[in-house]
């Protein structure tokens, strides 16, 4: 319904500020147009005036006994024109001819020593009119002509014209709302049907995923990234459901020993080194599951991102070392022999503690798998781009069908040694972890002489100018 | 006088668990199974040292540590929680708090911080200890037995050393893999390098028919004592 809700209020404002920018561009547009006419009416009206002034100067006659008259008797009817008025005034301001609308004007002011024509808007009974007035000379006498004509005729269209801009607006911008308002809805339906979709995706149903019908478009782009966040939280939504069966399965083995001792020690009364015994089994246990509780919270960790890597330059050579004299001494406990081939050690960007405690693992793993009396050899080298860590032991291999999984959390080959080797299957799968936080990746495959080699590529950053070949003197093969 | 330690703590029997391992220790041991009353304690009596939980009824502990730490107590603090999130902890010292302890912390951890934390503004500038006729010095690095000497390797005489500064009591392997391997984690891997170790050094200390002087707690670490723990 949120979603309903939203889309609708995007509609409605997408429609109203549509509909808003029109008036205003509506409004300027109209008044525009109406000044344009309104201008070009009264214009209209000044050049008919101009012209009809002309053609009365030219038949304004004076007759013998000195009195203004109308050359022609075609003007006859002058006096019945509703809308003009034709005027004579003598220099002193004598009125000398009248015909035309029976209306009052006020008096023409006498024209000044110029000839120019005068024009001039004057409101006679309430009326509007246009006036033209020039002196002119009749038979060599000087008058005043003065032609007007009511502005009413004009200010009736100019009427018209306002009322058909002002009552078309709101029409237009009704029209145009309504036009807008459908298209908002077209062009957001898609946003509808995409979180109708979404809703119907729950936690239980994560891998479904929306329709993406352009994926070029806004909405198909849209749709695409929320395809890819649903993907990624199914992964996670997994890994969680596995990790959680996986790790209560591991927590209960310890816990069911830990009962059974308990409930053996109490059974019946018993000598006091016996309670100890009994109590030294259950710190074991208790123990085994805290470490086991650490890890995983650990990964957990880990698969959420929060854990951050501090990296600095490091020597991968040096860091191979390190691993190899901290588990030296569970070779030698072996018999087994720990070869060290380091050419060149790369320089890589990475989290010391993080890296070497994947290469511990890594190397733990080939000790406890390798016969007493073996070769386990670590060798790092450069190609490329890339710096390889490479474990190689002497021991049985890794299956093909194991490969792929062996690095899976509580992932064993042999089921059988699950509980003697101390670990609980998670030693390779932190390698894994730690190996891909630097970006790098770590595989399994047949060693040369037999056993499994186990090999971490990591990327390396360009060899920077100027440095050729670091380290060489540091780094000569060694070997024991 | 008697060592007098604080431990505010709700859970019952975490609490008392506490409280027997201290008194072992000889500690005098006030249990305040609430915020309030352990702030009120903290601020009216006096303690040499608090060990306080951070998630508790009523008054969370780092409010209780600032309060108190603002008032000029300035009684060393153990925070004991089971959240491990390095804002915490940072949160944590810097609220003035002189240690950090993750549950589920083993007692011979806790017991060893304490001892450090109340030892702490003493000198310790002991360069030779002796157990029974078991010698070591620090200045020629030299470890002795019953006079005849004994052919350590630094790891060794490192994990000798350690044993020394904490004899008569159990050190666990998270003490050992922190303090003498430098490792801020414990894996599998350096539990297994640390018995292997444990077991060399104890061949060539309690050599045939000597003595034992280095001790297995089972489940629990090892112990450096004259007799039988």
């Amino acid at each position: 319904m949120i979603g309903r809700w939203t889309a609708a209020s995007i509609r409605a404002r997408l429609t109203g500020w549509y509909a808003l920018v029109l008036v205003a561009m509506l409004i300027v547009y109209a008044t525009a147009t109406y000044l344009a006419v309104r201008h070009e009416f009264l214009e209209q009206l000044d050049e008919q005036l101009h012209e009809e002034f002309e053609a009365a100067e030219a038949r304004l006659t004076r007759t013998s006994d000195g009195r203004i008259a109308w050359r022609e008797e075609e003007h006859h009817d002058a006096d019945h024109e509703p809308e003009r008025v034709f005027e004579v005034w003598s220099a002193t301001g004598e009125q000398l001819h009248r015909s035309g609308a029976a209306v009052a004007l006020p008096p023409a002011a006498l024209a000044a020593a110029n000839s120019s024509y005068r024009y001039e808007t004057v409101t006679a009974s309430g009326d509007r009119w246009r006036t033209i007035a020039a002196p002119v000379a009749v038979s060599g006498h000087a008058v005043t002509l003065r032609v007007s004509r009511s502005e009413e005729r004009v200010l009736e269209q100019l009427w018209e014209v306002l009322v058909v801009l002002v009552l078309g607006l709101p029409l237009v911008v009704l029209m145009a709302g309504v036009g807008g308002y459908v298209l908002a809805r077209r062009a957001l339906q898609p946003i509808d049907h995409l979180a109708n979709e979404a809703h119907r995706i729950t936690a239980e149903r994560l891998h479904q995923r929306l329709s993406v019908p352009n994926p070029r478009d806004e909405i198909g782009r849209l749709a695409t990234v929320f395809n890819n966040t649903l993907a990624r939280l199914e992964s996670s939504f997994d890994q969680l459901r596995r990790f959680t069966a996986d790790a209560s399965h591991e927590l209960r083995t310890p816990l069911a020993v830990v009962r059974g001792i308990g409930e053996a020690a109490v059974a019946e009364r018993r000598s006091a080194p016996e309670y100890e015994e009994a109590l030294g089994s259950i710190l074991e246990e208790v123990d085994r599951m805290s470490n086991l509780v650490d890890t995983l919270l650990r990964l957990s960790r880990g698969d959420a991102g929060t854990i951050r890597l501090t990296q600095e330059a490091t020597n991968l050579g040096d860091l191979a070392r390190e691993a190899a004299a901290s588990l030296g001494i569970l070779a030698e406990e072996r018999n087994q022999t720990l070869a060290l081939d380091i050419r060149d050690g790369p320089i890589a960007s990475v989290d010391r503690l993080v890296l070497r405690e994947a290469l511990t693992n890594v190397l733990d793993n080939a000790i406890t798998y390798s016969p007493k009396g073996s070769t386990v050899a670590l060798r790092v080298e450069r190609m490329g781009d890339s710096a390889v860590i490479a474990v190689t032991d002497q021991g049985s291999g890794v299956p093909a069908e194991h490969r792929e999984r062996i690095f899976d959390r509580f992932y064993r080959v042999d089921e059988s040694r699950t509980r003697n080797g101390g670990g609980a299957g998670l030693g390779l799968a932190i390698a894994k972890w730690a190996v891909e936080m630097h970006g790098g990746a770590i595989t399994v495959r047949d060693g040369p002489r037999g056993g499994s080699e186990f090999r971490i590529v990591l990327p390396i950053a360009p060899e920077r100018h100027g440095r050729e070949r670091p380290d060489t003197d540091m780094d000569r093969v060694t070997a024991s | 006088m008697r060592v007098r330690v604080l431990v505010v703590e709700d859970e019952r029997k975490l609490a008392q668990v506490l409280a027997s391992a201290l008194q072992a220790e000889h500690y005098d041991v006030v249990i305040a199974p609430t915020g309030e009353d352990g702030f009120y304690r903290a601020n009216a009596e006096a303690f040499d040292l608090v060990l306080l939980d951070l998630m508790l009824p009523g008054r969370n502990g780092l409010e209780i540590l600032h309060t108190l730490r603002s008032r000029h107590v300035q009684t060393p603090v153990l925070i004991l929680t089971a959240r491990d999130g390095v804002d915490d902890r940072v949160r944590g010292l810097d609220l003035g708090a002189d240690d950090y302890l993750v549950k589920p912390f083993a007692l011979p951890e806790l017991l060893a911080r304490i001892r450090a934390l109340l030892r702490r503004g003493r000198a310790s500038d002991i360069l030779r200890f002796k157990v029974a006729d078991l010698e070591i010095d620090l200045v020629t690095r030299r470890a002795t037995r019953a006079g005849g000497t004994l052919d350590l390797t630094v790891r060794e005489f490192e994990l000798l050393e350690y044993l020394f500064r904490h004899q008569g009591h159990v050190v666990s392997r998270e003490m050992l893999a922190r303090e003498v391997w430098k490792e801020p984690r414990r894996a599998t891997p350096l539990d297994n390098v640390i018995d292997v170790q444990i077991t060399r050094l104890r061949k060539k200390v309690d050599a045939e028919g000597a003595r034992r002087l280095i001790h297995t707690v089972r489940g629990v670490g090892f112990m450096l004592r004259e007799g039988e723990p």
